[in-house]
């Protein structure tokens, strides 16, 4: 087929047939008899839980499979019309980009331009052709300033996106995004979501999105394909989807979706416009949805009283429990190579035993740092910092895991203890590398825990950098559980995150950073309420102060008391 | 943190130069030192590697290469008096030793480890700037035509090092934040652990690197980069600096001898030897570029902004530098 031809649209940017697929040595498929088409042009949202195949898929798409990880593989997978199961990856690289999940081993080169430019190079296009590749894929993602930039000295959003552009240089028909925005703050997210959305408008590029935060992206989307245990369980539009995930997986449900579902209001909306406008029309023209629901006759519903005003002191802290930490005045700098910078600077916080607080705030707002100088890894530039104990979970629950069996990380009764707290007792004998993705990190919470605790009793701070990275919603569930449980027995729990819907099922209290100060603190559905890139989609829906979840939400709806 | 010797984009003439003109231009300095064993010469090369380097901003590199390289060089000299015995001028004997015998520290022997240490100070220094102002991927990508396996390995494993890097602080972190009652974690365990997350980085790097195209034929003659306008001056400096150490060697200008008395040649030859060689470093100076004034199109010069000349004053022709 002419090149002509595929650009017209003539061909399928992606036509899988019949694919299945098997790592080696593993007894399960990773895919079963998948079969779809992605046309030119089109922007399709791959969903699913973790380890449902939606990564293997995509691997299969840009040639990684079978080439690079072998394994069996049956069927076909044609990118552009090129058969990518006899073609490999280098071959495939004109046709077809990929961003995988972690930019840092995405890049390969020194600066950034040279990464760009790094496939251009490869296939030898001359030097002026590549130079004007660079400069426009640069611009097309606003990152011309970062050109000239040593790619180790950029954030994680900065170096996402120079991937994304060395991916993209080629003018591939067809780019394909494993979570993307897994490590990104809400607003780099959002950013990126629409920078794919305007490539693939303005450019006419295929996307094929593998993302667990549905809510993000789902307005965006075009069709959605669902994954289940390597199997395709579901291909429509967003807004069938939506049905089926309420009907099949609810743990694919998106906020409002979820808040329609339990109002019964229908349709279910694909995002927060849609939601609005199919409020209006149930409530009348006009007005902020407070006053909509006036006009539904709930006059009342619009302002409910601040949840737990009872439990909080004017610091917004629970009186009744001891003090755990305190920061005064707290400035802490760090040297990452360049110019020595602030990374915080002069926090003042306070938190108490029992306290559940999200930690949240941009890419380097100082999150990260914060924990760590809690836990002794950075020394404090001034103030004061007083932590009674402490375990600190960090980003890469792996690092934590040393050893071939649980009992050989935990040894004796005081590790048995830190296990029955995680409830892992029963995997003593495991191998580390052997336990879920959930459990590990479980694994790794009881080695921070142990030795810490007076018989059952925690640290009296208990600290989680990041936990659901990667994570699907019902791994979040067990970890929103395991956060009630800790809490409960006393210690305070405070989770830097990015996910302001997780941070709405844990949290009471939220602390918003921006750029080393403490911006916002209160109480979680009065922060999470009151802003639009630190909001949830259920209150940027309702606009209804302290409404955030979708019970909340269905509660004020329906003219209960949230 | 960052490694002072890790290259760093920054707009000056030795990082914009094409790697083939900075290594010839830091090579060539690297020669005269190895060419040389007349200290004056030596120093000479050493302060053009300096300064060198502190032109192209690499001024922390350059730093820790001098203590390094001063350090080293110390360490010749000590050894080089208590190993050698030759020399006429006797400044301590110092009776037997187990395993050297006798010692008698000499005044030509530390001349000698004095010349030996500054040819390494120099070459250490040298090499710091290379490493922290040339562009390895350029490096690499210039070498991949010639020895694409080669390049590929050099490829992956300049770029884990850095990866690895950032993986042993973590693992060290993480085993600083182990309960009490967690099993201790010794330098056994945490190597392992770090080189098998190595293996998987690897994979994902090469997996990166397959898909950028790497494993596609090398093509030779359209993979040339376009000639920095720095290039020729690095070259030419080079190629002086060849020229003049041959010419120095035929008229004398390495007259030094150490034993058994030491001889330090300082004639012309030398001198001037040196001051070429020392004002070498100057080549990754970078010129301010001029003002020069736009002319009309009659040839008449555009005054510079806030100048006045009738043109100006009536409003017509006016250019802003």
């Amino acid at each position: 087929m002419s090149e002509l031809a595929i650009r017209r649209g003539a061909a399928p940017a992606l036509a899988v047939r019949g694919l299945s697929y098997a790592y080696p040595q593993a007894s399960q498929p990773a895919l079963e008899d998948v079969s779809f088409e992605v046309s030119p042009g089109e922007f399709v949202l791959l969903a699913g839980r973790s380890a449902s195949g939606k990564s293997s898929l995509l691997k299969a798409a840009c040639g990684l499979v079978p080439h690079f990880h072998g394994g069996e593989i049956e069927g076909e997978v044609r990118v552009a019309d090129l058969d990518a199961i006899a073609a490999g990856p280098g071959e495939l690289a004109a046709a077809v980009g990929y961003l995988a999940q972690d930019p840092e081993t995405q890049v390969v080169s020194t600066t950034v331009a040279a990464e760009i430019e790094l496939p251009l190079a490869m296939r030898g296009d001359e030097p002026a052709a590549r130079a004007r590749a660079v400069e426009e894929v640069a611009l097309a993602l606003a990152i011309p300033h970062l050109l000239d930039r040593a790619v180790d000295t950029l954030s994680g959003g900065e170096l996402q996106r120079a991937a994304l552009a060395a991916a993209l240089v080629t003018r591939p028909r067809l780019i394909l995004l494993d979570e993307p925005t897994s490590q990104l703050d809400p607003v780099a997210g959002d950013e990126l979501i629409w920078l794919l959305r305007r490539l693939n408008e303005e450019w006419g590029v295929a996307v094929l999105l593998a993302e667990h935060r549905l809510e993000r992206c789902l307005a965006a989307a075009d069709r959605v394909l669902a994954m289940e245990a390597g199997r395709l369980s579901f291909d429509g539009a967003p807004a069938d989807f939506l049905a089926w995930s309420r009907d099949n997986d609810p743990a694919l449900e998106t906020p409002a979706a979820r808040l329609f579902s339990l109002a019964g209001i229908d349709p279910l909306p694909i995002g927060v416009r849609e939601a609005r406008r199919t409020l209006d029309h149930c409530g009348g023209e006009g007005g902020t949805p407070s006053e909509r629901l006036v006009l539904l006759g709930q006059p009342d519903l619009g302002r409910p009283a601040t949840p737990h005003p009872s439990k909080l002191s004017e610091e917004g802290v629970p009186p009744s429990q001891p003090l755990t930490f305190g920061a005064t005045g707290l400035w802490v700098e760090l040297d990452r190579g360049e110019e020595p910078r602030d990374v915080l600077k002069g926090i003042d916080l306070k938190i108490r035993r029992g306290e559940r607080v999200a930690l949240m705030g941009r890419n380097g707002a100082g999150k990260s740092t914060l924990l760590r100088a809690a836990a002794g890894l950075h020394e404090p530039t001034a103030g004061k910092l007083s932590v009674d104990s402490i375990a600190l979970l960090t980003q890469n629950p792996s690092d934590y895991l040393v050893r071939e069996r649980v009992g050989d990380e935990l040894p004796g009764e005081t590790g048995l203890a830190a296990l029955r707290v995680v409830d892992l007792e029963h995997k003593v004998d495991a191998d580390p590398r052997d336990l879920s993705g959930g459990e590990r990190q479980r694994l790794a919470l009881a080695i921070a825990l142990a030795g810490q605790m007076e018989g059952e009793q925690l640290p009296g701070l208990v600290a989680l950098d990041e936990p659901t990275r990667g994570m699907d919603h019902a791994r979040k569930g067990e970890f929103v559980r395991l956060i009630g449980e800790l809490a409960q027995r006393g210690a305070a729990v405070v989770v830097a995150t990015h996910d302001v819907e997780f941070a709405s099922e844990f949290a009471d209290r939220v602390v918003l950073l921006g750029d080393g100060v403490v911006i916002a603190d209160g109480p979680m559905p009065e922060i999470l309420s009151g802003g639009w890139y630190f909001a949830t989609e259920v209150a940027r829906v309702l606009d209804l102060p302290g409404v955030v979840t979708p019970e909340q939400g269905a509660a004020a709806l329906r003219g209960e008391a949230p | 943190m960052k490694s002072p010797f890790a290259y760093q984009p920054r707009p000056r003439p030795l990082q914009l130069a094409s790697p083939g003109a900075s290594v010839a231009y830091l090579g060539a300095i690297v020669l005269v030192a190895f060419l040389y064993s007349n200290p004056l010469v030596l120093v000479a090369a050493g302060v053009a590697a300096t300064s060198a380097g502190l032109l192209a901003g690499a001024r922390r590199a350059v730093g820790l290469a001098l203590k390094m390289g001063l350090a080293l060089g110390l360490l010749i000299v000590v050894v080089n008096a208590v190993v050698v015995n030759r020399g006429e001028t006797v400044l301590a004997r110092l009776g037997e030793w187990p395993l050297f015998g006798r010692v008698d520290v000499t005044l030509e022997a530390i001349v000698a480890g004095l010349s030996g240490g500054l040819r390494a100070a120099v070459t250490i220094v040298a090499a710091a700037v290379y490493s922290a102002c040339v562009d390895p991927d350029r490096v690499l990508r210039a070498l991949r035509p010639l020895a694409g396996r080669s390049a590929l390995t050099a490829t992956l494993v300049s770029r884990l090092v850095p990866v690895a890097a950032a993986d042993a602080a973590r693992l060290r972190d993480a085993a600083r934040l182990r309960g009490p009652g967690a099993a201790a974690v010794g330098k056994g365990p945490l190597a392992r652990r770090l080189l098998a997350g190595s293996l998987d980085r690897a994979v994902d790097v090469a997996a990166t690197l397959e898909l950028r195209g790497y494993s596609l034929d090398a093509p030779r003659a359209r993979n040339r980069r376009s000639r920095s306008r720095y290039d020729r001056r690095f070259y030419a400096v080079a190629a002086l600096l060849l020229a003049a150490a041959i010419a120095g060697k035929v008229l004398g200008a390495d007259d030094f001898q150490t034993y058994p008395a030491v001889e330090i040649g300082l004639g012309p030859a030398t001198l001037a030897l040196s001051a070429l060689v020392a004002l070498s470093g100057l080549a990754p100076l970078r010129r301010k570029p001029k003002r020069q004034a736009p002319h009309h199109a009659d040839g008449t010069k555009v005054p510079l902004y806030g100048g006045k000349s009738s043109r100006r004053q009536s409003g017509a022709g006016v250019a802003r530098v």
